[in-house]
C-alpha cells in the first residue's frame, strides 16, 4: 500500500475514534508527548493502562460477586480507572466509570454490575480500536512513512 | 342532661351553617362577575376543607364535652345519693319507731279499757253469784226486794269505782233488770230498773233452762217476749258520787237509754265481748256480757252486762296525733270504725237504729283514704297478723305514711291505723334534698358549660394552632419541592451546557480543520466561517447559562489569588479596541493613580465582568466612545494631591516590590483582611437604557429593548452573570442617571488588597526630567484623559486632534527654536491659537526639552498615496524629537515597513492607556540617558523590540513579567513568548474557560488569516493559542499544516532552556497509566521526577532524603526517571524536591493524609514544599477540601498540559525567587 494513503487511512481512522467518542484531546496531549527518547510512550502507557484495567475490573467483578458488597473499595476502584481512562483519552470508557460511580454512591447493586459489564466492554473495544489503529501506525512506520499530525484539538 | 348536649350540637351547626349562607350572601352583588365567580370558588374551595376539618375538630370536642358532661352528672348524683338516702333511712327509722309508738300507746289504752271492763265484769259476776246464793231461796217478794236492794248495793259500788263504764246491766232470769248508767254527755247518773210487780218468783223457765239447755233458744225467746211485752223500765237519777237517789224515778220504755245485756249475749255461758252501738251516745260502745250461775252451776241466774265508752280511746289518739297532725283510727276486724282521733261521727245517724260506720265511708277524707288504700293493699279481708307499714303514700295531695298494727283480742280483733303526714317527718328533709339536687343540678350545669366553653376555646386555639402548622408544614413542603426543582434546573441546565460544549467543541475544532484546508474555495470558506462564527456564539451562550447555573446553584466558588488589577484590565481594553476599529468608538481606560495594584480575589470573574459590560457598551455604541473609569475608596483616605507622587512611584515600582511579597507571604497572610472598596464606572455613547428598565436589564433573559435581540443579538444573560458576580464579590451594580446620550454603569466590588501600604518607590521619575509629549490623537476623550494625567504628573504636553495641527505645533516647536525651517506643501499657516502660544512660550522655558510625539497613525491620510509624503515631512523631526507611532490593529504591513525603514522604532498598539505611556516614557529617559553615553546605534535594534512589546508586557501575566521590567534587555523571543501568552490569558479568561484552548483560538481566526504571512503581529497573535507547545522544544517532522509549524518554530525556546528545567518533582500516583504520562510530561518540560506509588512513600521520600535513591531503585517505573544529573548536590540542598504532584485517592495513605502529614512534618523548618492536588474530582469542593489539607494548587485529571506547567511555574518561582 501507499504510504499516503495509508496516512490518509490513519488519519481517518483517528477521526473517527475522536467523533465516536472513543478518544478525546488527552490522547493528542500523549501524541504530543511522544518523541525520540520515547518512541512507544503511547503504546507503552496505553499497555500499561490495558494492564491496570484489566487487574482492576477482576477485582471489581471480584468484589461485586460478594455477598455483602463494599462499596467503598468499588468506588475507589472506580475511581482509579476513571483517572487512569481519563489519561490515556478513553473517553467512553471514563464517562462509564462515571455512571458506575454514581451507582456506587446509590450502592446498588444491578446497576452496577450492568455498569461493569458495560465498562468492560468499552474496556475491549477501545483496545480493539487502538490495537487497529497501532497497527496502522507500525505499517506506516515499516512502510518508511511518518505519523501524521493530529490536529484535532479538543 | 343528653337533650342539652344535642341541643348544643345542633345549635353549633345550626349556626355554622347559617354563617356560611351569611358569608356567602355577603358576597357584593354588584362586584363583577368574574370576580365573583372566581370568589365564590374559592370560598367553596374553603369551606369544604373548613367543613371536614371542622368535623374532626367537632367530633372530638363533642366527646371530651361528653366526658365531662357524664364525669359531673355522676358526681351530682353520687353526691345527691348519698346525702339524701342515708338521711332518709335513718329518718325513716325514726319515724317508723315514733309512729310504733304513737299507735302502741292508744291499743294499750283500749287493751286496759277492755281488761278493766271484763275484770269488772267478772267482779259483778262474782259479787252477784256471791249475793244470790247467800239469798236462798226466794220465796217471798220482800226476799227478792231484799237481795235487789243488795244487788244494787254492790252493782254501785263496782259502778263507782269505774268512772270510765258506761253502765252495768244485770239481768235477772225472772225478767228482772237493773242497771246503772253514766251519760257522759250531761256527767248524770241514773239509775235503770223495771217494775218489780210484773215478775213473779216462780219461774219455770228457769228450771225448763236448768233442764235442758239445748232449748235455750226457745227460752231465750221467752225472755225476750217476757222484757218486750210486760215491762216497765224507770230511771232514777243519782247523785254519781253518792249514789243517793236524787229525783223521781221516770217510767221510760224498756231499752230505751241503754242496752242491756240478755241472755241472747251469752249463748253458751261464757263471756263474750262485742261493740253495741247505744242510741244515746255517738260513739261505739264496748260491751262485755258474763252469765252468773247459780250455786249448782247448772243454770243462768242473772246475765251481768257492762259497757264501757271507746270514747276516751278517741281522746286520747286526738291528744296523740295533734302534734303531727296526722290520722289514727282503730277499727274491727271486719273494717268498723271503733275510734278515730279526729271528730268525724263513728256512726251513721242515716239508718235507725244507727250503725257504725266502715272506714271506708268516714267523713274524714284522710282516714276515708287510707282505709281505702289498705283495702286496696291487702284485699278485703284483713289477715290477722299483718301489719301494714307504708311510707309515701300519696292521699289526696299530701304523701303519708300508713302504719297498721292488728291487736287479737278473743272475739273482738281489732286494728289499728296510724297515718302521718310524710311532711311532719321528712318535710324539711325532702325540701332540703330537693332543693340541694337543684342546687347541685344547677351547678354542675354550669360547670358543664363552662368547661364546654373552656374546651371550645382551647381546642379552638389548638385546632387553629395545628392548621396553621399543617399549613406551614405544607408551605415548608411546597417551598423544599420548589427549591429541589429550581436545583434541578440549575443542574439541568449545567449538564446540558456541558455536555453541548463536547460536541461543540468537536465541531469548532472540525471547522478549524475544514477552513485550514486549503482546497475550499471562497464561498466555501465564507460558508465556514459563518458557520465557525455561529458556533463560537452559540458556545459563548452556553458558556454564560453554566455561569448563570453555577452561580444560581451556589457552586460558584470564587478563585482567592492574587492578580494585578491594572493589568487584566489593560488587557482587556486591548482586546476591545481590536472590536471597536470597525465602530470608531474609542476605549478608554481611566483608572486613578490611587488604584491598588494588587487585589486578591478571581481575575478571571473579575475580567469577565468588565468584558460583558465592556462588549454590551460596545455592542449599543455606534460611535462615540467608551471609557471604563475605576477609583479607590479609600475608607481613611488621605490627602491626594501629597500622595499623588507617591502613588505615581508605587504603581510603577509595584513590579519590584512584588518579589518582596513574595518573601512576607506568611506575613501578609495574617494582614490581608483589609478589604478595598474599588469603583468602576462603565461609560458609553450608546442608546441608552431607559429608566424604567434600570433594574430589570440585571434580570436574566431581560434586555432594555426587544428590539435589540434582533438588532445587536445576544440572550441578556450577560448583565445577569455580571450582578450575580459582582454580589457574589460584595458589591452591587446599577445604571446611573448620566449627562448626554448613552449608559452609565456604576459598580463597586470588595477585594483584598494585596499590596502592602509601605511601598517602595525605585521607579524612573517621569517627571522633571524635561519631557514636552505632544500627543497627536485622533480619539477627543482618550487624548484628553491621557493629556490631562500627564500634566497632573508634572509632563507638559500638548494636544493635537489632526494632521493641520499637528504640523502647526511642530512648526511653531521647532521653528522658533531653530528658526530655520523648510516650507513643504503640508504645512498650512494657521492662526496660532492663544494657549498654544502660551504653551509655546512656557516650552521655551525647559531646560534640555526631550520631546516626544505621539503620532497616531490615522491621522495620516491613508487612502492616498499622500501618508509617504506627509512621513516624510514629519522625518524632518526624527532627530529633534522622538517619535511614537500609535498604530492601529489594522495598520497595513508596508505602512509598518515604511516606519521601520525611516527608523521610527517605538511603536504601539491603540489604545493608548498610561502604563503604556509610562513604559514609552521610560524608554525615552532612558535612551536619552543612553545617548548621553554616546552608545552605539546598535542598541537600538534591540530598545525596538522593547517597544513594540512594551505593551505586552503590561498587561502580562503577572508570573511571568516580573523580570520583563526590571530587565528589558532580555531576549525578544522572551518578550513575544510573554505577548503570547498574556494574549491566551486574556482571551481564556474572557471566554471564562481556562481548559479550552481551541475556542479561543478561534474568535481571532479571521483576522490573524488576513494577515498571517505579512504581519509578525498579527502572527503572534495567532500563536497565542498554543504558547505552551513551544515548550515542548522538540523540533519534530514537519507534520503537515502551517499552523503547527509557526507553533513549533516559534514555541522553540530561544536560549534552549526548557521551562521546568532543573526542578525536581515529586510525583505521587498510584495509578501506573497516569503515573507514565504525567512522568513523561514533566519530562518534557525539564524537570527530573521520582515518582512513588502511595502516600506513605511520598512522605518517606520527602522526610528521609537520604532515602531518596531507595526509593527510585525500588520503584520499577522510574528507571528513566532517574535522569537528574547529581542526586548528591539534591540531598545536600534541603529540600531536594521543588514540588510534590499529589494524587488525592492512593492506597494505604491518601494525598491528604500525606499532605497533612508532610506540613505537620514542615512545621517549625520554614520550610513550605508546594503541593500540587492531583485528582479525578472536578467539584470545587475538592479543591477546597485540597487547599483546606495544605496543597498549594490543584489539577484535575486528565492532566492539562499547558496547565500543569502553568501551575508549577507559578508555585516554583514563588519559592525560587
Amino acid at each position: 500500500m501507499e504510504v499516503g494513503q495509508m496516512q490518509r487511512q490513519w488519519l481517518d481512522y483517528t477521526r473517527s475514534l475522536f467523533i465516536e467518542g472513543f478518544l478525546d484531546g488527552q490522547f493528542l496531549q500523549l501524541e504530543q508527548l511522544q518523541d525520540d527518547n520515547n518512541p512507544d510512550f503511547v503504546v507503552e502507557v496505553v499497555s500499561l493502562f490495558f494492564q491496570d484495567s484489566h487487574k482492576l475490573l477482576n477485582d471489581l467483578t471480584i468484589a461485586l460477586d460478594q455477598k455483602s458488597v463494599d462499596f467503598k473499595k468499588i468506588d475507589a476502584h472506580v475511581h482509579q480507572l476513571k483517572g487512569s481512562s481519563s489519561s490515556i483519552g478513553a473517553q467512553r470508557v471514563k464517562n462509564c466509570c462515571i455512571a458506575f460511580r454514581n451507582f456506587c454512591e446509590e450502592q446498588n447493586t444491578d446497576a452496577c454490575l450492568k455498569c461493569l459489564h458495560q465498562v468492560k466492554q468499552e474496556c475491549c473495544l477501545v483496545k480493539n480500536k487502538l490495537e487497529t489503529l497501532f497497527r496502522l501506525e507500525q505499517q506506516i512506520m515499516a512502510a518508511g512513512g511518518s505519523i501524521p499530525m493530529m490536529e484535532l484539538s479538543f | 342532661m343528653a337533650t342539652t348536649k344535642f341541643r348544643h350540637v345542633f345549635g353549633r351547626l345550626w349556626g355554622f351553617a347559617t354563617s356560611c349562607k351569611k358569608s356567602s350572601s355577603s358576597n357584593p352583588i354588584g362586584t363583577r362577575i368574574l370576580q365573583r365567580d372566581v370568589e365564590k370558588e374559592e370560598f367553596q374551595f374553603a369551606s369544604t376543607l373548613c367543613l371536614s376539618s371542622y368535623y374532626s375538630v367537632f367530633v372530638v370536642r363533642l366527646a371530651i364535652m361528653v366526658m365531662l358532661a357524664i364525669l359531673i352528672g355522676l358526681l351530682t348524683i353520687l353526691t345527691w345519693h348519698f346525702t339524701k338516702i342515708y338521711t332518709t333511712k335513718s329518718l325513716n327509722s325514726l319515724a317508723y319507731d315514733l309512729r310504733y309508738e304513737l299507735l302502741q300507746r292508744p291499743i294499750l289504752r283500749m287493751w286496759n279499757i277492755l281488761n278493766s271492763t271484763s275484770e269488772i265484769t267478772i267482779a259483778q259476776v262474782k259479787l252477784s253469784q256471791y249475793v244470790i246464793r247467800s239469798h236462798g231461796n226466794l220465796t217471798t217478794q220482800e226476799d227478792q226486794v231484799e237481795m235487789y236492794e243488795a244487788m244494787r248495793a254492790v252493782t254501785w259500788a263496782l259502778f263507782a269505782s269505774r268512772k270510765a263504764l258506761n253502765s252495768i246491766t244485770v239481768k235477772y232470769n225472772n225478767g228482772f233488770v237493773q242497771a246503772f248508767h253514766r251519760d257522759i254527755k250531761d256527767n248524770n247518773t241514773f239509775y235503770i230498773y223495771s217494775d218489780l210487780d210484773n215478775y213473779s218468783i216462780g219461774a219455770s223457765g228457769y228450771n225448763n233452762s236448768e233442764l235442758n239447755y239445748s232449748s235455750l233458744s226457745s227460752q231465750e225467746s221467752s225472755w225476750n217476749d217476757n222484757d218486750n211485752k210486760s215491762t216497765v223500765w224507770y230511771r232514777q237519777p243519782l247523785d254519781p258520787v253518792t249514789g243517793e237517789r236524787i229525783g223521781k224515778p221516770m217510767q221510760i220504755a224498756p231499752e230505751d237509754s241503754i242496752h242491756i245485756a240478755g241472755l241472747s249475749q251469752v249463748p253458751d255461758g261464757v263471756a263474750s265481748w262485742r261493740v253495741a252501738v247505744s242510741k244515746f251516745t255517738d260513739s261505739p260502745l264496748l260491751s262485755a256480757a258474763l252469765p252468773v250461775w247459780d250455786s249448782s252451776n247448772k243454770s243462768i241466774v242473772a246475765v251481768v252486762g257492762v259497757t264501757t265508752a271507746l270514747y276516751s280511746v278517741g281522746q286520747l289518739m286526738k291528744e296523740l296525733v295533734e302534734l303531727h297532725s296526722g290520722h289514727m283510727y282503730l277499727t274491727s276486724l271486719e273494717g268498723y270504725l271503733l275510734a278515730t282521733s279526729t271528730d268525724a261521727p263513728l256512726l251513721d245517724n242515716s239508718t235507725q237504729p244507727p250503725k257504725l260506720k266502715m272506714a271506708v265511708d268516714c267523713e274524714n277524707e284522710v282516714i276515708r283514704l287510707g282505709a281505702e288504700y289498705l283495702r286496696r293493699s291487702s284485699g278485703n279481708k284483713f289477715p290477722p297478723s299483718h301489719e301494714v307499714h307504708v311510707a309515701n303514700v300519696r292521699l289526696g295531695h299530701d304523701r303519708y305514711y300508713i302504719d297498721s298494727f292488728f291487736l287479737n283480742l278473743k272475739r273482738l280483733p281489732l286494728v289499728g291505723v296510724i297515718i302521718i303526714p310524710r311532711k311532719h317527718i321528712l318535710g324539711q328533709v325532702d325540701e332540703r334534698a330537693f332543693k340541694t339536687l337543684v342546687i347541685l343540678i344547677s351547678a354542675s350545669m354550669c360547670i358543664i358549660v363552662i368547661g364546654w366553653v373552656c374546651i371550645l376555646i382551647l381546642t379552638n386555639g389548638v385546632s387553629k394552632e395545628m392548621k396553621l402548622r399543617a399549613e406551614l408544614i405544607s408551605q415548608l413542603e411546597a417551598r423544599r419541592k420548589a427549591e429541589a426543582s429550581s436545583n434541578y434546573k440549575s443542574q439541568f441546565l449545567a449538564n446540558m451546557s456541558h455536555e453541548l460544549r463536547t460536541p461543540m467543541a468537536a465541531i469548532i475544532g472540525l471547522l478549524d480543520i475544514l477552513m485550514s484546508d486549503d482546497c475550499l474555495t471562497n464561498e466555501q470558506c465564507a460558508t465556514v466561517t459563518q458557520i465557525r462564527k455561529c458556533s463560537t456564539a452559540l458556545l459563548r451562550l452556553l458558556n454564560n447559562i453554566l455561569d448563570i447555573s453555577k452561580v444560581e446553584s451556589g457552586k460558584l466558588v470564587l478563585e482567592d489569588a492574587e492578580f494585578d488589577l491594572g493589568r487584566e484590565l489593560e488587557g482587556l481594553v486591548d482586546m476591545f479596541s481590536v472590536q471597536c476599529i470597525n465602530h470608531s468608538v474609542e476605549t478608554v481606560l481611566d483608572l486613578s493613580d490611587d488604584m491598588p495594584k494588587l487585589v486578591r480575589g478571581d481575575s478571571a470573574r473579575v475580567v469577565q465582568i468588565f468584558a460583558n459590560l465592556i462588549n454590551n457598551s460596545i455592542k449599543f455604541t455606534p460611535s462615540g466612545h467608551v471609557i471604563l473609569r475605576g477609583w479607590f475608596e479609600n475608607p481613611n483616605p488621605c490627602s491626594d494631591s501629597a500622595n499623588f507622587l507617591m502613588e505615581e512611584k508605587k504603581l510603577q515600582c509595584a513590579q519590584k516590590t512584588r518579589a518582596k511579597q513574595y518573601e512576607n507571604h506568611a506575613k501578609r497572610t495574617s494582614e490581608r483582611d483589609k478589604k478595598a472598596v474599588l469603583w468602576f464606572e462603565v461609560d458609553d455613547t450608546g442608546c441608552g437604557i431607559d429608566p424604567s428598565k434600570w433594574d430589570s436589564v440585571f434580570e436574566s433573559f431581560e434586555q432594555a429593548d426587544p428590539s435589540t435581540t434582533r438588532l445587536h443579538g445576544g440572550t441578556g444573560l450577560g448583565l445577569c452573570i455580571v450582578r450575580s458576580l459582582v454580589n457574589k464579590m460584595g458589591g452591587e451594580i446599577k445604571v446611573v442617571k448620566k449627562e448626554g446620550p448613552g449608559t452609565l454603569m456604576q459598580l463597586y466590588l470588595r477585594l483584598d488588597t494585596a499590596g502592602d501600604d509601605t511601598e517602595q518607590h525605585c521607579l524612573v521619575d517621569i517627571a522633571n526630567n524635561g519631557l514636552v509629549v505632544l500627543l497627536a490623537l485622533h480619539g477627543n476623550i482618550g487624548r484628553s484623559i491621557t493629556s490631562k494625567w500627564l500634566q497632573q504628573n508634572g509632563v507638559f504636553t500638548m494636544e493635537a486632534s489632526e494632521w493641520n495641527g499637528l504640523t502647526q505645533i511642530l512648526r511653531e516647536l521647532f521653528h522658533t527654536r531653530s528658526s530655520s525651517g523648510t516650507n513643504n506643501g503640508f504645512d498650512v499657516h494657521y492662526p496660532i491659537p492663544e494657549s498654544l502660544k502660551s504653551r509655546l512660550l512656557s516650552i521655551q522655558e525647559i531646560r534640555h526639552p526631550v520631546f516626544v510625539i505621539a503620532v497616531d497613525i490615522g491621522l495620516l491620510d491613508l487612502s492616498t498615496d499622500i501618508w509617504k509624503e506627509q512621513l516624510n515631512f514629519l522625518h524632518r523631526y526624527l532627530g529633534l524629537a522622538k517619535f511614537i507611532w500609535v498604530l492601529n490593529h489594522d495598520t497595513s504591513n508596508t505602512i509598518k515597513l515604511e516606519l521601520r525603514r525611516k527608523g521610527y522604532m517605538m511603536t504601539v498598539s491603540k489604545p493608548l492607556y498610561k502604563a503604556k505611556i509610562v513604559h514609552i516614557l521610560e524608554e525615552v529617559i532612558k535612551e536619552r540617558n543612553h545617548e548621553m553615553q554616546k552608545k552605539n546605534m546598535d542598541e537600538l535594534h534591540v530598545h525596538e523590540s522593547d517597544y513594540t512589546h512594551c505593551d505586552a508586557a503590561s498587561s502580562d501575566d503577572s508570573d511571568i513579567s516580573e523580570s520583563a521590567p526590571c530587565n528589558p534587555v532580555s531576549s525578544t523571543e522572551k518578550f513575544e513568548q510573554f505577548d503570547l501568552l498574556s494574549r491566551y490569558r486574556i482571551n481564556n479568561c474572557l471566554i471564562g474557560l481556562t481548559d479550552e484552548h481551541s475556542e479561543v483560538k478561534t474568535p481571532r481566526k479571521e483576522d490573524s488569516y488576513q494577515n498571517n504571512h505579512n504581519s509578525p503581529k498579527s502572527l503572534s497573535a495567532e500563536q497565542a493559542y498554543f504558547p505552551r507547545e513551544a515548550h515542548q522544544g522538540e523540533d519534530s517532522e514537519s507534520r503537515g499544516k502551517e499552523e503547527h509549524r509557526i507553533i513549533r518554530g516559534l514555541g522553540r525556546p530561544a536560549n534552549g532552556k526548557k521551562s521546568l528545567e532543573g526542578l525536581r518533582i515529586l510525583l505521587a500516583e498510584d495509578t501506573p497509566v497516569i503515573q507514565r504520562v504525567a512522568t513523561i510530561m514533566l519530562e518534557k518540560m525539564g524537570a527530573s521526577v521520582v515518582a512513588v506509588g502511595d502516600g506513605q512513600q511520598a512522605v518517606d521520600a520527602l522526610n528521609d532524603m537520604l532515602g531518596v535513591e531507595d526509593f527510585r531503585r525500588d520503584s520499577n517505573l522510574n528507571e528513566r526517571n532517574t535522569r537528574s544529573s547529581s542526586p548528591q548536590t539534591e540531598i545536600l540542598s534541603f529540600p531536594s524536591y521543588d514540588l510534590v504532584l499529589m494524587d488525592c485517592q492512593m492506597p494505604k495513605m491518601d494525598g491528604y493524609e500525606a499532605t497533612k502529614a508532610i506540613r505537620k512534618s514542615e512545621v517549625g523548618s520554614g520550610v513550605h514544599i508546594p503541593i500540587v492536588a492531583l485528582t479525578a474530582h472536578a467539584m470545587s469542593c475538592d479543591e477546597a477540601k485540597c487547599l483546606e489539607v495544605g496543597m498549594d494548587a490543584y489539577l484535575t485529571k486528565p492532566i492539562d498540559f499547558k496547565l500543569m506547567e502553568s501551575t508549577i511555574l507559578s508555585l516554583t518561582r514563588k519559592t525560587t525567587s
